[in-house]
């Protein structure tokens, strides 16, 4: 693998006498496309290049601070003498209650080895993804009615860095992969209209391995949309699966447990009881293959776990270096140059974003209820969710709710026919003492699996508010 | 720039200049790329674009007719951002942010104003030679509203093309009504759950229109045989008062260009005309494929972006109804309020929309404030049961943001007036 790029460094050195504190946060990305139509490759993209830096800068304003931000693709002298000049000037007009930031002078990452390059795609990214695309094509070789309609993966190879005016030079390099599956069910006898079942991932590896697997579990997902009955009304035990719960609970933990939410006023209250006892929930900057994971956060302060929540408890926040001085912390290590919404902005669009507080790898430990299988026993009458629309989570509310795209019903312990339609939704963290997903918890599974930003077992809701066309009969749990 | 009630944040997006290149080897498109406009990196992108085409065997020219466009194309607003200056937009952000947070509860709030010129080249080997400067303005307000550990917000924003006339839709009167719409949220009542009588405001109409159908007409899916709306092409699919439009040349409007990412003119097309599906979004390849038309709705993100089959301002025409005809035609059901997302299934023609807020409407009045709800079903049975559709003088189109699949972020308007129909309504 080769050393990566120290843009950082490079733009660092033009900065000449600039009075701290500044920092520079670098990226240099090369992404690779391969996209399906069916069977057949309908579009390959690569190197697609994005290279470009973004300068921040500290200055004190009035009792306050003058965050100045200015990102650009152009690492010329004058295209930094140009963002400087656009640095300095916002930092004029910004202000932030932190007085006197001290940005990380450089301490070593807290752990080497960590797992964050694929490194077969690393060394040959189009020859990866045409193996990884080959062996997709493979799992579907022979199954009769089920095809994929489309697909695509993405993989960016980034090289990261760091520098600041208090001597930080830091490179490091890691893997992005985006996988989209539509799988389509069709034909038979019956004249039924096609099912689909629809697989997103992010992760940080092409992992062929799993593919068989996956092409026999999309292709049954898909059949079962076909016939799927419809959804129970009412309260109703659900079984949550580790993919669907990746797009519930990191967004709301992100804003609840972030110093952006506690400066002004909203979030979690600390020590206030927002899970069930038992519960514990960490953010980890050094989970190996999380796409969060990182030597040290986006300002350069080394990575850590992060407790958030100790048997039901809020406990640690997440600080960045700006909201740590404002509220008399110290940084955990969470400033992170978010995305927004779009997963591919935050894999390597990174330095047009100022950092916030931000989590990494949300984790829920394994817990005692055993495998999935063993979760399911402990529902007399319920759902399993497999495939949510969209849960779309609100992060200041805590709400999440989006419509069952596929789903089984759970009958006397044991997984019955698919459902589909009607929505499911509910709080993730409530007040104290009102309902909600992490206060609710029937059950946590003992195995835990990463999906995207979140580690997590399945988990059993005793009780979530799931609106269908059908009556349910007494749901309970056992 | 963002104020709140803790910073204000100003800041300079980045000058993202760059160039995809794209070319036919044959079989299939093949893309490089490459951010600024370096003259060795640009050399660097064609050879690896060279180097791909030589690998494949030439065996047929590109599917579909190439774009021969020429010419600029400009927004050009008669009152342009950059003369209010940043001071000026500073000032405007303080004076929305005062009015907002004037409403007892409203314990904090957050204005927002983004501005920006995007300018797009499109250059190929059949002649074209086109260039588009688009001045985007989109600016929001959020109040959110805190009592006894309850926290509820509510939302108003706008984005157009154009330039400070946008911001005029900001008034006193608009940001205190906003406030007090998160303060009443604090005692909404649950919503209501089941299959019930839905009308939809005018942005979750241009939501549904949007995402429930509109993604089921770009003529991709129709390649691929992913989409419930193919077989139904030419058929009747609602009642005769509904026509459902997609239209890239309204002036100003926030998902308007003026020509694709394919050099195409954009145009609006048809895709119900009086109740039948009539049309297909289509870029140059669908077009070859199912012997139609290029419509001017080839769209990237961005120059990294993939060019596809995208939507641009997608709207449900105006019917004859006046609100209150439709809340007393509603009988009992609920009014929908404040899109809040909406989410496509193309080959399952399902649907979900969420929205904010609502109003119950019982024995054909609005009654009770409900709070956040998600609507869910068939599209082609919420369609049959359309009973009526809002006058124009209730039409709006909102700017929103529409992905495709994992990302590709763009804007998109999505238009409409009040809509009745019926749909399963749950919790949000």
């Amino acid at each position: 693998m080769s050393v990566p790029s120290n843009l950082a460094v490079r733009v660092a050195d033009r900065l000449g006498g600039l009075a701290g504190p500044w920092d520079v946060f670098a990226e240099r990305s090369r992404r690779f496309e391969i996209h399906l139509n069916g069977l057949r490759v309908e579009l390959t993209r690569g190197p697609i290049v994005l290279e470009g830096y973004g300068l921040r800068l500290l200055r004190g304003i009035d009792g306050q601070t003058g965050v100045g931000h200015q990102a650009s693709t152009d690492p010329s002298d004058e295209g930094v003498r140009a963002a400087v000049e656009g640095a300095e000037k916002f930092a004029r007009f910004n202000q932030f209650p932190a007085h006197h930031p001290e940005l990380p002078s450089g301490r070593p990452p807290t752990r080497s080895g960590l797992a964050i390059v694929d490194p077969a795609l690393w060394s040959n990214p189009s020859g990866a993804l045409e193996g990884f695309a080959a062996a997709l094509v493979a799992g579907f070789e022979g199954r009769k009615g089920v095809v994929p309609s489309f697909s695509s993966v993405k993989a960016t190879l980034v090289e990261t860095s760091i520098a600041n005016s208090v001597g930080l030079a830091y490179a490091y390099a890691h893997t992005v992969v985006e996988t989209e599956v539509a799988v389509k069910a069709f034909g038979g006898p019956e004249g039924r209209p096609p099912g689909e079942y629809w697989f997103t991932d992010i992760g940080r590896r092409l992992d062929v391995r799993p593919l068989p697997t996956h092409a026999a579990d999309w292709s049954r997902f898909a059949e079962d949309a076909r016939h799927a009955g419809s959804t129970p009304n009412g309260e109703v035990p659900v079984v949550l699966p580790p993919e669907v719960l990746a797009g519930i609970i990191p967004t709301v933990l992100r804003f609840q447990f972030g110093a952006a939410a506690r400066l002004r006023g909203l979030g979690v209250v600390s020590e206030s009881q927002v899970g069930a006892e038992g519960l514990h929930v960490l953010d980890d900057g050094l989970f190996d293959w999380g796409v969060g994971s990182s030597p040290l956060d986006d300002e350069g302060t080394p990575q850590r776990k992060r407790e958030l929540v100790s048997n039901g408890r809020a406990t640690e926040l997440l600080f960045d270096v700006l909201h740590a001085d404002a509220l008399g912390a110290t940084s955990t290590g969470s400033g992170v140059r978010t995305g927004g919404i779009e997963p591919s902005a935050s894999v390597s669009r990174r330095f047009t974003r100022r950092p916030m507080p931000d989590a990494s790898t949300i984790v829920i430990p394994a817990g005692n209820g055993g495998t999935d299988a063993e979760v399911i026993e402990q529902v007399e009458d319920g759902i399993w969710v497999q495939q949510i629309g969209w849960a779309e989570p609100d992060g200041l509310s805590g709400r999440f709710g989006g419509e069952i795209r596929i789903g089984y019903r759970i009958r006397h312990g044991k997984l019955a026919e698919p459902v589909r339609g009607g929505t499911v939704g509910g709080v993730v963290v409530g007040r104290e003492g009102t309902p909600s997903l992490l206060h609710d918890l029937g059950a946590i599974g003992s195995k835990p699996e990463l999906n995207g930003s979140l580690s997590s077992p399945t988990l059993l809701i005793r009780s979530l508010p799931v609106s269908g066309d059908d009556h349910p009969s007494a749901a309970t749990t056992r | 720039m963002t104020l709140d009630s803790k910073s204000l944040s100003t800041a300079g997006s980045p000058p993202l200049r760059g160039v995809v290149f794209r070319a036919w080897s044959g079989a299939r498109w093949v893309e490089t790329a490459v951010s600024g406009l370096d003259e060795r990196a640009l050399a660097g992108a064609a050879e690896s674009l060279e180097a791909q085409l030589a690998a494949g065997q030439p065996t047929s020219p590109p599917p579909g007719p190439s774009a021969t466009t020429v010419g600029s194309f400009d927004t050009a607003p008669k009152r342009p951002m950059r003369d209010l200056g940043t001071e000026g937009a500073l000032a405007w952000v303080r004076e929305v942010f005062g009015w907002l947070t004037d409403t007892p509860a409203i314990k904090f709030g957050r204005v927002s104003l983004n501005w920006g010129d995007e300018e797009r080249y499109y250059l190929n080997t059949a002649g074209a030679n086109c260039f588009q400067r688009l001045n985007r303005v989109h600016a929001g307000i959020v109040p959110v509203a805190i009592e006894n550990g309850r926290s509820e917000f509510d939302a108003f924003s706008v984005g157009r093309l154009g330039g400070q006339e946008v911001l005029d839709a900001f008034t006193e009167a608009t940001a205190r009504r906003v406030s007090e719409g998160a303060r009443a949220l604090l005692n909404a009542k649950a919503p209501p759950s089941g299959l019930m009588n839905v009308l939809l405001d005018p942005g979750t109409t241009g939501t549904f229109a949007h995402e429930s159908f509109g993604h089921g007409t770009e003529a991709d899916q129709f390649v691929r045989n992913r989409s419930y709306l193919q077989p139904l092409l030419g058929q009747t699919v609602g009642p005769e008062l509904l026509t459902l439009v997609d239209d890239g040349s309204i002036p100003g409007a926030w998902g308007s260009i003026f020509f694709d990412d394919e050099g195409h003119r954009s145009q609006r097309t048809l895709l119900v005309d009086r109740g039948r599906f009539v049309g297909a979004l289509h870029d140059r390849g669908t077009a070859f494929t199912l012997g139609a038309a290029p419509t001017g709705n080839t769209r990237r993100a961005d120059f990294l972006g993939q060019a596809f089959v995208r939507m641009t301002n997608t709207s449900v025409e105006p019917g004859d109804w006046s609100f209150e005809e439709l809340v007393k035609e509603t009988g009992d059901g609920v009014l929908l309020e404040r899109w809040v997302s909406g989410m496509e299934d193309p080959l399952g023609g399902r649907m979900q929309l969420k929205v904010l807020k609502g109003h119950r409407i019982e024995n054909g009045k609005l009654t009770d404030l409900v709070s956040a709800m998600a609507l869910s079903g068939s599209v082609l049975q919420f369609l049959r049961d359309i009973r009526g559709i809002g006058r124009a003088e209730l039409r709006e189109i909102d700017a929103g943001f529409c992905g495709k699949g994992y990302g590709d972020m763009l804007p998109v308007g999505d238009g409409g007036t009040y809509l009745l129909s019926r749909a399963l309504v749950g919790p949000s």
